[in-house]
């Protein structure tokens, strides 16, 4: 976690992200030279996540050319006033791979769930960041037990799932789901505050 | 695995359960259902979302398969617009190789008149000679489309043309300042703007080497005479990125 408690945070208003909430603006009118330059400097944050996500090279790959087909066509959802553009973009990214994971793992579902996941899914849209984010995560994620933060550490970075992370830590479903929401709620009415 | 049955998430616990990625079979498609249809869920999620981003700060950057760009324009379809864009670099590019060239024909003519014919090479040669980069344009447009600002950077002679058509909005509170942003993201002042419709700007060696293509030209609103921090603090109203005219 000491990248993302620094203040320095990438995800956070640093260095060029005016500039990447201009290039999403000129994006969103169809804007191919700045959806280029978008793609330039960002591309290998996104496509870091999507790797981290699916370990998979192809499919990292597949799913980084849907986030920034998406990012062309839906570009104007993009709203600078409640998050930052590459929060934003980071989410998408993160929101598709894990997508992409839930449909690989579920099996029989599959096809059930691949109808679904084609939806779009509106919240994929809508990130609602506070100012200080990360600075105030890190801190707060700090307060939590050990086994809480790095449950919710792997969760939103490698994709783990409840099953997954009841299976590796050996405790069964129902406690691995309360621990997490206890962390969640103890994380919330810390960031609350 | 034995399990004890669970009691169903809470929607506020099942909202940041789903932004977290955790959940599977019945009660993510509980989740995605209310997705759709809740807006308070819908908000929560939001709300989660942006709580949690900041882990993934920890993913580290890797330079994306060079076939990807390819597959995504492929994906996104022809050029629309394009080819007026490069309709109208086409032409600004004309302008400004008949005005280089009358330029470069007055500078003869200067010399000339004044030294005669050129005798030896011990004279520095006329500027037509010079093996100049090539000019860049950048065309920036505002959200509404307001306005326009023709940016035409002459590397040879170090000079920012700067042409607005419609209205760029000012007022006495506030300065338009241009940046240029090169591949390093960080943005450096080119200074502020006048009023008029055309604007002339001699750089520094240190800026102009910034100016190359690819580099975004931008415009922000700043307090009165700039921004007091050296980088943009108010919105950007246009931008766009230089490339070969």
């Amino acid at each position: 976690m000491k990248r993302a408690m620094d203040g320095g945070s990438e995800l956070h208003a640093g260095s060029g992200s005016g500039e990447l909430v201009a290039l999403l603006e000129a994006v969103s009118r169809g804007d191919r030279q700045a959806f280029a330059s978008l793609y330039d400097r960002t591309s290998a944050k996104l496509y870091g996540i999507c790797l981290r996500l699916l370990g998979s090279e192809a499919e990292a790959q597949d799913v980084l050319q849907d986030v920034y087909v998406i990012v062309w066509e839906k570009a104007g959802r993009f709203d600078p006033s409640k998050a930052g553009a590459i929060t934003w973009l980071a989410v998408l990214a993160r929101n598709r791979a894990i997508d992409r994971l839930r449909r690989r793992s579920v099996g029989t579902d599959a096809i059930e769930a691949a109808a679904h996941i084609e939806d779009e899914s509106p919240s994929a849209f809508d990130i609602v960041e506070q100012a200080d984010n990360a600075a105030r995560l890190g801190r707060c994620l700090e307060q939590l037990e050990e086994h809480s933060r790095s449950m919710i550490r792997s969760a939103f970075l490698d994709g783990a799932s409840y099953p997954e992370l009841a299976e590796r830590e050996g405790v069964p479903l129902g406690t691995m789901k309360s621990w997490i929401r206890r962390g969640l709620q103890r994380l919330r009415g810390c960031l609350e505050r | 695995m034995i399990d004890e049955p669970d009691p169903p998430s809470a929607p506020a616990d099942l909202a940041a359960e789903y932004a977290l990625g955790v959940l599977t079979g019945d009660e993510l498609r509980r989740a995605r259902d209310l997705a759709q249809t809740d807006a308070q869920f819908r908000a929560d999620v939001a709300r989660w979302s942006g709580r949690l981003a900041p882990i993934l700060d920890e993913a580290e950057p890797v330079a994306a398969p060079s076939g990807a760009w390819a597959n995504i324009q492929n994906r996104i379809g022809p050029t629309e617009d394009g080819g007026n864009v490069v309709q109208l670099r086409r032409s600004v590019n004309q302008w400004r190789g008949i005005a280089a060239a009358m330029s470069a024909l007055a500078a003869c003519l200067a010399i000339v008149l004044v030294t005669g014919i050129p005798r030896t090479t011990t004279r520095a040669p006329v500027p037509v000679v010079q093996p100049a980069a090539a000019p860049l344009v950048a065309m920036l447009g505002d959200r509404q489309q307001q306005m326009k600002v023709v940016a035409s950077w002459d590397p040879a002679a170090r000079q920012l043309v700067l042409a607005v058509t419609g209205d760029m909005k000012s007022d006495p509170a506030h300065s338009h300042e241009l940046w240029v942003i090169p591949a390093d993201g960080k943005p450096r002042s080119l200074g502020t703007m006048g009023s008029g419709k055309q604007m002339h700007m001699r750089l520094a060696d240190t800026l102009a080497k910034l100016l190359q293509q690819g580099a975004t030209i931008a415009i922000s609103v700043e307090p009165p005479g700039g921004s007091p921090t050296g980088a943009p603090t108010g919105p950007v109203v246009a931008s766009g990125s230089l490339s070969e005219a």
